[in-house]
């Protein structure tokens, strides 16, 4: 062999080691179990999920929990989930799921069934729509965790010096608002500030106003947008809080957090948010500490009742870890009832079990949890079908469309049917 | 053939085997596949694999959403090159009147070229902030809502891209401009040609071949472009500033249609490669320089 | 004109040039301000610097492990491209290569080559391949992708190498390999550091590809760790200010330090005499 072909040879498998170290360089434990959690960061004044985690690593010897950080937002999140659980690469063990996933990747394969490894009424103590938004084809594929519905925070200060009952209707609150304005004459407060940014909250926002309208986003037996003028009606509906001034122009670049410090800075009269949002209004240091209060979401005058979105964090066990049974231990320790009462009193996490909505230790921190038992009661689900992101992703540019004055709402709802009509002919 | 034109032969096969394997597998086969892909409905999720002829096609051709992109493509597209053009002929100029100091003038302007283009959109995203950027102080302190604007996103992300993308205009025409001999400036003086003069009529066309040369480069790169937007703005508000290749990874990674998405970027693809072929037919006619 | 007014032209210059850098140096200030300063300007400047952000970035972000995925893949990938790419770029300049032509097509078309375009099947195969979330599967993709480019720029430069000194050692015998290590890697060594460099900063850079094909955090490249940077309650700009500057650090020192190799790989294929 002449020298040359040795010396590449020589690189070449230089080379090649090199790559297969930085193959394994990336990613692969050895020694000790690992369980790798994902989640998205708790919001509250105290994180309780560290301490629950040494909690199961004390109980169980040998065994390490590894906490990751989802990216920030629910969309972000699902496209992580859905380019690496396609990737079939076994990346982590728990997840936590939004609630409107469930069914999408039960389809997909990605889930751990669990409904043979639950004792019968283990689920009992839970709400029945996280139960039911946990459930798919008749089987269970993830332990609801925590629990979120759409609410309507007022500040009790000012409707109280003008003689006001919280509003139920979209037209009341116009009302109010123009009335508390006026007579405020403050120009940083604002009247009505919700999510209208392009993400899945600006879907929620705009379903609640259809369903305060008389119609839905998806009927029972399928059919997208049953009712194109109502829907339309509630969009406009939307548009022209922000026209008229009764929501401030950056609604339309607002999502929860943006909203809530808003109003947790006292500079919004109503928000509708999600229940996280109490415990940071009644922190130490907050604005409005003492000053607010909630109640259901606005319906319409000649319309429906308002009722609020249901969501909230399932926690599921993938497919393909390596440590199914561990993985099923750790989602069963995070939604036992000594864990969702850490969570309940440190976190501003609701739970998913009834019962402690009563509890007097809870209770005690959080008066207005009862109250918030009946409201989650009276939530209404998004549309509970594997293919709910695709009709979200869908729907979202057009919505935002129609909120910043794009597109007319009429113009809006047309196009989004027929995105849909094309879409959804492949996966129904 | 002599024995030592067909050993040359054999030797020239060799040399390029890595790079024609590396190519073949890496580029050009999944340059076909992502058109077979466009002919398809393919969901992974839902186990849709079959094939639809031009169905996405047709579908492209009637979806607002589609145009929009393409407008959006074709104002950043435009807006981007014809700005850096500007921008990048005068940096030139001006860095060649320096006597002194023009190593430090290329690294100022070569700091804004060598930052990845997130951390680009990180640092505007962070100028653009309504409350607390440094564009709406020294505007005034008014709260312009730059990023959530549907009015003023786009040019907002046109300015970001403009400023890290410039520097390369400007050291392709700064170079130009070093090659071109002092005689050709001595003569035109003798002749009493004013400063002007000598811009427009000498310097100018001088460059005018390697303008060509930087704004080819810069179009196929705007039409290529996805960092700046996708970390930026996400597209929004409201699909303002969805430019295609946006457009083709929401549907391919957002809304998992493997099929539909793979045909927004057949027509990237096909776009891009159409400036390109011009490119080359230029380039062939002798009217550049390579 | 005189040495005056000279100077003040040269000053004005740079004056003009640096403020076009200030976004540069206003992320650079940000990234020292302390937390409670940061959302409250006027006034611009800082009471005084801090180092959180950067020790929040370093001790507890993802930020050092992906500058070591980047640093790595990276380097892997400018070796891998030159080590196929100065072959290709000898025989595309110097060898009768059959089907030259068509090669040579190629390589142009695919230095245009949109990235979004192979995104989706390269998806398909890496995952096929079971490459994802590997420093391989990604130097893969950027190797081949900077490849082209690499060819184009190299085979200048090989054809700047004067004949004679491949024609004196091909007459004392020397073979392929003997003639590169000795003639034409040695001459071509300038042309090699600035293609290097310029490979070294794309995939640096490169982001849609190392979005796509990661998986866990500890993978992560630095553009991708910087676009995912968590933030809890609000965006932390001061904490993203310190991991821009840090995922900036290598691409600086290359622009200033080995800026004229930098200018000449720029400048090269574009503008010959």
């Amino acid at each position: 062999m002449s020298p040359a072909p040795r010396r590449s040879t020589l690189a070449l498998v230089t080379l090649i080691g090199l790559l297969t170290l930085g193959g394994c360089a990336a990613g692969q434990e050895s020694g000790t179990v690992t369980l790798v959690f994902k989640y998205a960061r708790i919001l509250g004044n105290a994180d309780p999920l560290p301490g629950l985690l040494r909690q199961f690593e004390a109980a169980h010897p040998g065994v390490r929990v590894q906490g990751e950080a989802l990216p920030w937002t629910s969309d972000d999140q699902h496209q992580f989930y859905v380019i690496n659980l396609e990737g079939r690469s076994p990346g982590f063990d728990v997840m936590m799921l939004d609630c409107i996933w469930v069914p999408e990747f039960a389809r997909a394969g990605w889930l751990l069934d669990l409904t043979g490894q639950l004792a019968p009424d283990e689920l009992a103590p839970f709400f029945p729509s996280a139960v039911a938004s946990a459930t798919f084809d008749g089987r269970v594929w993830a332990l609801p965790w925590n629990f979120n519905v759409g609410l309507l925070y007022y500040r009790t200060d000012l409707l109280a010096k003008y003689g006001l009952r919280p509003p139920d209707t979209f037209e009341e609150l116009i009302e109010q608002v123009r009335r508390i304005r006026a007579a405020e004459r403050d120009p940083a407060l604002d009247g009505y500030v919700w999510q209208g940014k392009q993400y899945e909250g600006l879907v929620v926002n705009v379903l609640e106003a259809f369903w305060a309208g008389g119609t839905t986003l998806m009927a029972e037996d399928g059919t997208v947008f049953p009712d194109p003028t109502r829907a339309a009606d509630a969009l406009a509906l939307l548009r022209s809080l922000i026209t008229s001034g009764v929501s401030p122009a950056w609604t339309t670049a607002a999502d929860e957090e943006l909203s809530r410090r808003a109003f947790g800075d006292g500079h919004a009269i109503f928000l509708r948010n999600w229940p996280y949002a109490m415990d940071l209004f009644e922190g130490r240091g907050s604005a409005v500490r003492g000053k607010v209060a909630f109640t259901a979401v606005l319906g319409r005058a000649h319309g429906a009742r308002g009722v609020g979105s249901t969501g909230g964090a399932h926690l599921g066990v993938s497919r393909r870890s390596r440590h199914p049974e561990l993985a099923l231990a750790l989602a069963r320790h995070l939604t036992s009832e000594p864990a969702q009462r850490a969570i309940a009193l440190g976190a501003a996490l609701s739970p998913t079990r009834q019962a402690l909505y009563q509890d007097p230790e809870i209770v005690r921190d959080h008066p207005a949890m009862p109250q918030l038992q009946q409201l989650a009661l009276a939530g209404r689900p998004r549309p509970v079908v594997p293919y709910y992101q695709l009709l979200s992703a869908t729907v979202q540019p057009e919505f935002s469309a129609a909120l910043v004055g794009v597109k007319r709402p009429e113009r809006a709802i047309a196009d989004a049917s027929k995105r849909l009509g094309f879409f959804l002919q492949a996966v129904r | 053939m002599t024995g030592r034109e067909a050993a040359d032969r054999r030797r020239a096969l060799v040399c390029v085997a890595p790079t024609v394997v590396a190519l073949g597998t890496l580029t050009v086969y999944p340059g076909i596949w992502v058109i077979w892909l466009s002919l398809q409905r393919r969901v992974p999720i839902f186990d849709v694999s079959r094939f639809a002829g031009l169905e996405n096609y047709a579908f492209l051709m009637v979806d607002p959403r589609f145009w929009s992109s393409v407008r959006t493509t074709a104002v950043f597209t435009v807006g981007s090159v014809a700005l850096e053009v500007v921008l990048g002929v005068a940096a030139a100029l001006a860095i060649h009147t320096q006597q002194r100091g023009r190593r430090v003038s290329i690294s100022l302007l070569l700091l804004a070229w060598a930052m990845p283009a997130v951390v680009g959109a990180k640092l505007f995203e962070w100028l653009y902030h309504p409350a607390a950027g440094l564009l709406n102080v020294l505007l005034g302190g008014h709260r312009i809502n730059w990023l959530g604007d549907p009015a003023l996103a786009l040019p907002a992300l046109i300015l970001a891209d403009v400023w890290r993308t410039m520097p390369f205009v400007a050291i392709l025409c700064y170079a130009r401009l070093l090659a071109i001999p002092a005689d050709v400036y001595e003569a035109a003086q003798v002749d009493g040609a004013g400063r002007l003069a000598t811009l427009t009529r000498i310097t100018l066309p001088l460059l005018g071949r390697i303008l060509l040369l930087a704004v080819l480069f810069r179009t196929l790169d705007a039409l290529r472009a996805f960092d700046i937007m996708f970390v930026l703005t996400g597209g929004g508000p409201a699909g303002t500033t969805e430019t295609l290749t946006v457009y083709a990874y929401r549907a391919l990674f957002q809304m998992l249609q493997l099929g539909f998405g793979s045909a927004v970027s057949v027509v990237v693809f096909a776009l891009v490669m159409a400036v390109a072929w011009a490119y080359l037919r230029l380039l062939r006619a002798g009217t550049v320089a390579a | 004109m005189n040495a005056r007014l000279r100077t003040l032209a040269d000053a004005a210059v740079l004056l003009a040039l640096a403020a076009y850098a200030i976004p540069f140096f206003w992320q650079l200030l940000t990234s020292f301000k302390p937390e409670s300063e940061l959302l409250r300007v006027p006034p611009l400047l800082p009471s005084r610097l801090t180092v959180s952000h950067y020790q929040v970035v370093i001790w507890q972000s993802l930020m050092p492990r992906a500058l070591g995925n980047s640093l790595g893949i990276a380097s892997i990938t400018t070796i891998l491209s030159l080590a196929a790419g100065v072959p290709a770029a000898y025989a595309v300049a110097r060898l009768p290569l059959p089907g030259k032509r068509l090669l040579l097509l190629a390589i142009v078309a695919s230095t245009a080559f949109p990235q979004i375009a192979t995104v989706s099947p390269l998806y398909l195969l890496m995952r096929g391949l079971q490459l994802r979330d590997t420093w391989t599967g990604l130097v893969l993709v950027h190797a081949s992708f900077a490849l082209p480019l690499t060819i184009w720029l190299l085979a200048g430069f090989v054809r700047e190498i004067p004949i004679e000194a491949e024609e004196a050692a091909s007459v004392d015998g020397a073979g392929l390999v003997a003639m590169f290590r000795w003639v034409v890697i040695p001459l071509l060594a300038p042309g090699l550091a600035s293609t290097a460099l310029l490979t070294f900063l794309f995939s640096w850079n490169e982001f849609l590809f190392a979005y796509t094909f990661t998986v866990s955090e500890a993978s992560r490249t630095i553009p991708v760790a910087l676009a995912l940077f968590p933030g809890v309650f609000e965006v932390p700009w001061g904490d993203i200010a310190a991991a821009s500057m840090l995922a900036s650090l290598p691409p600086i020192v290359i622009v200033i330090a080995l800026q004229r190799f930098l200018v000449r790989g720029l400048v090269a294929g574009a503008v010959k005499e």
